[in-house]
Parts: structure tokens; sequence; C-alpha cells
């Protein structure tokens, strides 16, 4: 008997201890998260005012971000329609496809890899291989350009949505494929009909999430994009875009800068957090009607 | 006799009963492989027509394995190999050159596991008629609340055609995946425990549809419960370590098995 208590006792310590150490190690990564989202909060609302959504960048305090909000959607709407299609198309070639094979797997762990590239890196490849060439071809008079910032964050984008979609397919029950192949319903029907379509919200939210995450990507535009002090919705032309403008006012002396790049930092990390609500909603809403 | 034997594997067996019907799937000398496990060893069994056969045995005896060979739904997973005979219609179907589109328009299966499509209950009746034929909205229609009803399923659902399949309640779901299956009017049709993920109502409601449904197919089902095997089969497989141990008339299994085997196994001894 009482070395049964003894025992139930240690257990109950250890469990304790256990459970404690892991509630610490959550508060800590909570706590961070909550002083970000405070100061971006405090720093940002205090210098919010009309003249950000109404006029574009200027030295001062009269300046607005008009110019780098336009920017950035372009650039993320073009990152975004470059890499969804290939991206699904990507990830159901492997989840349907090749699955099981050795070129599969190659693709997958390459794929990771560009999942992890650092994004300077990728910044640096399209300057090159788009930047460069149209620099020399148009004789000067396209260098860096909107599309080429859109090229780069679409590179970051793709591995996102291919892994998503990968993962979201094979999620789908082996014995609905089984049960559509039983019908006599050929193999492309079935990807295109019903797997997608079971995988759609998961496939959806891949895309919100990727696109939130080229959202605040400020590296790989530096080479591509560049910046641009004046309005232009010709993504041929140098653009501008919020987390560039972040970046560079942060690095400015002038105390007014600083407080348009919090206002900036407010605005792009509200745009994050309705994506993510957004794809959270468009998850839940899925499981709902699953039941 | 004229007309093939409906259970003629061992001389003794084959003795004891006489033919039911005609033959309509002919097993002969099958054996399986996955991934080089020898897991079907020679099989040979006659399945009549029209009837109700029940294949019953412990787990891992290789009676869905069976099953799953009958529309070649195992030959969408890699390393898996078939050898033998299985005569359709005076057809092998293991042939390579026999269409996969042609021999599952004749062999519906039915799975464990409900799996509707994620779509409305009219369009996962319709789906599979579609690829098969081209039909008028009109006939589709007509064909769509045949299937419904035969699977006892259309009074529960015509007022909600148009709403997800995924709604419906598991035994549902299953008579809808069994109207889906006949909708194409096949000749064979396979259920892979079709009623071990549901409840004792919905089980009963399905056992009831086999009963009707045999009087226009050639039905083949699989079952860990052997009183559903006694309940609604004509005749029972009993399988075991991958060979055919004893396959009779169902009350001839359950009442004077032949085989050591067989009676231990329905006694409960085993399994």
């Amino acid at each position: 008997m009482s070395s049964s208590s003894f025992l139930y006792t240690r257990r109950r310590i250890t469990n304790l201890v256990a459970l404690s150490l892991s509630m610490v190690a959550t508060l800590i990564g909570l706590i961070f998260l909550a002083w970000i989202l405070w100061e971006t909060l405090r720093q940002g609302i205090g210098a919010l005012n009309l003249n950000l959504f109404t006029k574009i960048t200027a030295y001062g305090e009269e300046g607005g971000l008009l110019n780098a909000m336009v920017g950035s959607l372009i650039i993320d709407f073009i990152g975004i329609a470059v890499a969804t299609p290939i991206g699904v198309m990507a990830g159901t070639w492997l989840a349907e496809y090749a699955n099981r094979t050795s070129l599969g797997q190659s693709i997958r762990f390459l794929n990771d890899i560009l999942l992890s590239a650092p994004s300077i890196v990728l910044g640096l490849f399209v300057y090159t291989i788009v930047v460069l060439p149209t620099t020399t071809l148009t004789s000067g008079n396209t260098t860096f350009s909107g599309l080429a910032g859109g090229i780069a964050l679409a590179l970051i984008a793709l591995p996102v949505i291919v892994r998503t979609t990968d993962e979201m397919l094979r999620l789908v029950p082996s014995t609905l494929r089984e049960a559509a192949l039983s019908l006599g319903i050929p193999q492309w029907k079935l990807t295109l009909q019903i797997l997608v379509r079971a995988a759609r919200s998961g496939i959806i939210t891949g895309v919100l999430l990727a696109l939130a995450r080229i959202s605040g990507e400020t590296a790989p535009l530096l080479f591509t994009a560049f910046g641009n002090n004046y309005m232009t919705f010709n993504p041929m032309d140098k653009m501008s875009s919020l987390p560039q403008v972040i970046y560079q006012y942060a690095n400015d002396p002038g105390e007014a800068m600083h407080a348009i790049a919090w206002a900036g930092a407010f605005v792009v990390t509200m745009f994050v957090l309705l994506l993510s609500l957004a794809s959270r909603l468009v998850l839940s809403r899925n499981k709902v009607s699953h039941d | 006799m004229t007309e093939p034997a409906a259970a003629g594997i061992h001389p003794q067996s084959s003795a004891a009963s006489a033919p039911l019907a005609p033959t309509k799937l002919q097993v002969r000398d099958l054996h399986f492989y996955y991934n080089g496990f020898h897991a079907l060893k020679g099989i040979n069994m006659d399945i009549p027509e029209k009837k109700v056969t029940a294949i019953i045995g412990p787990s891992g005896c290789g009676k869905s394995t069976l099953l799953r060979i009958f529309n070649r739904i195992y030959a969408i997973y890699p390393k898996l190999e078939a050898k033998g005979e299985i005569i359709l219609d005076g057809e092998n179907i293991l042939d390579s050159s026999y269409s996969m589109n042609r021999l599952r328009s004749k062999v519906g299966m039915v799975f464990q596991k409900p799996v509707p499509f994620p779509m409305t209950i009219f369009e996962n009746v319709a789906y599979g008629i579609r690829h098969h034929e081209k039909l008028s909205r009109a006939d589709l229609d007509i064909r769509v609340e045949q299937a419904l009803r035969s699977a006892a399923l259309w009074d529960e659902v015509k007022d909600k055609l148009k709403q997800s399949a995924l709604g419906l309640s598991g035994g549902q779901q299953q008579r809808l995946c069994i109207a889906r299956g006949i909708a194409l009017k096949p000749e064979v049709l396979l259920l892979d425990e079709p009623t071990s993920a549901l409840d004792p109502i919905a089980t009963g409601r399905i056992e009831q549809l086999v009963e009707e449904l045999k009087n226009e197919y050639t039905i083949v089902i699989v079952t860990h419960n052997m009183q559903q095997a006694a309940r609604c089969s004509d005749l029972t497989a009993f399988m075991y370590l991958g060979e055919l141990i004893e396959f009779d008339r169902t009350e001839q299994i359950f009442t004077k098995p032949t085989k050591k085997q067989t009676e231990d196994y329905i006694t409960g001894r085993f399994g």
C-alpha cells in the first residue's frame, strides 16, 4: 500500500513539474507575441491619421503611405497569382501522382529547402535572373520593377502552397479515392472534381497563409521592386511597398518618419491578422459541414 | 449436373449442395501477393448469380483482399499482384486487356466506412452515371430517383437532394453509397463490411436492403459478424490464413460444417 501511494505521489510531482515547465515555456512565447502586438498597436495607433491613406510618401510629417499600400497590393497580388496555380498543381502532382515515388520524395525535400531559403537570397536570385536581363534588354529603361518584386514573392509563396496542397490532399482518406475509382471514374476526374474539392478549404487556407507570409517580406523587394516615392500602377515601374517603406523610415533619423513607419507596421500587422482570421474561418466553416 | 455447381471446391461439400443458380463469378486458382507476401493461396470458388455470398473468417484471413480483386481496386496500389483467373460472363477480368472502365461499371463496391463525395446528395448518385452514360436531365433525374429508391433512401432525402451529402447520418451515407453503386446498374455488388461502422438500427436497414437487392444483383459481402452472414446470405465461404477452407450453403456452414476449422470458428473457439 505505502509503496503504491509513494509511487502515486512521485507521479503526481513529476506531472506537476512537467506541466509547470511547459506552461512557463508557453508563457514566454506568448509574452513576446503580446509585447510585439502591444508595441505595434501603441505606436501605430498613435501615428495613424487620414494622410497615411490619402497621400503618397514624402519626407516630413505631411507624408502618407498610399503609394506603398497600392504597391504592396499589386506586388502581393502578382506573387500570389503566379504562385497559386503552379503551387496547387505541383502539390496535386506530389500527393496524387508521385506520392510514394523517389522522384516525389526528392521534390518534396527540395521544396522544403526552398521553404526555408533565406528570403534575401531569393531577392538576389530574382535580381540576377529578372532585373539584370530586363535592364540589358531595355537598355536601362526598365530596371527594378513591381513585376520583379512579385516574382521574388512568388518564389517565397510557392513552397508554402505546394506544401499545404500536398498535405491537405494526403489527408483526404484513401477510401474516397477507392470509392470513386470503383465507380470507374478516371484518375484525372477524381483528382479535379472530388479530391481537390474535398481538400478545397485547406488549399485556400494555404494560399491565404502564403499571402500573409509574403505581405510582410522586405528583403526580397530591396533588389527587385526597389521602391518609388511616386504613385504608380505600372508593374514595369519601380514600385514602393509597405515593408520596404517601413525599413527605410525606421532607418531614418527623423522622429516623424519613425511614426509613419510604426503606422505602416500597424497596417501590415492588421492585414496579416485579418488574413489569419480569414483562413481560420475558411477551415472552421468546412469542419462544420463535414460533421 | 446441367448447371455449374454453386459450391464446388471440395468434393465432399459439393456433393452436399445442389446448384443454387448459374455461376456469375468463377474464381480459378487465385493467388495474391502483397509486396511478396503470399496472401491468397489458390482460391477456387463459384459465386452464383443473384444470390448473396458471404465471406467470413478471422482478421487477416484474406477475405477483404479477395473482394478487392473482384473489381481490381487493389491495382491502384503499387507492389500488389494477383495471379489466376476470375471469369465474369466468360471473360477473365484479371486479363490486362479487360477494360477497367467496363469492369467497374459491371462490378460495384461499397466500403466499410461510408464515403460520400463532397457534393450534393443528387450529385453523389448522378456523378457516376454521367461518367458512363450521356442522359438527358429528365432521364438522369429518373435514374437518380430509382437508385435512391432501391437503396431505401428516397423518402428520407427527396426534399433535400440539393444539400451536401456530408450532412446525412452514417447509416444514410452508407445507403447513399449503395445507391451510388447501383445507379450504374452493375451486375455484381461487392460489400466490404458495410455495417461495421453503423449502429444496430442502421445495420438492420442495410441487411434488409441486401435481401431486396439480391433479386437483381449478385452480391458478395465480407463480414466480421457471423450473425450477419447467417441472417442475410445464401452461401457462406469461410477463409483462414489465405485459404478457402469451406464454401457451402449458409445453413450448411452454420449447422453442419464439414471442416473442423470452420466449426471452431463459428462456435467461437478462435478468431
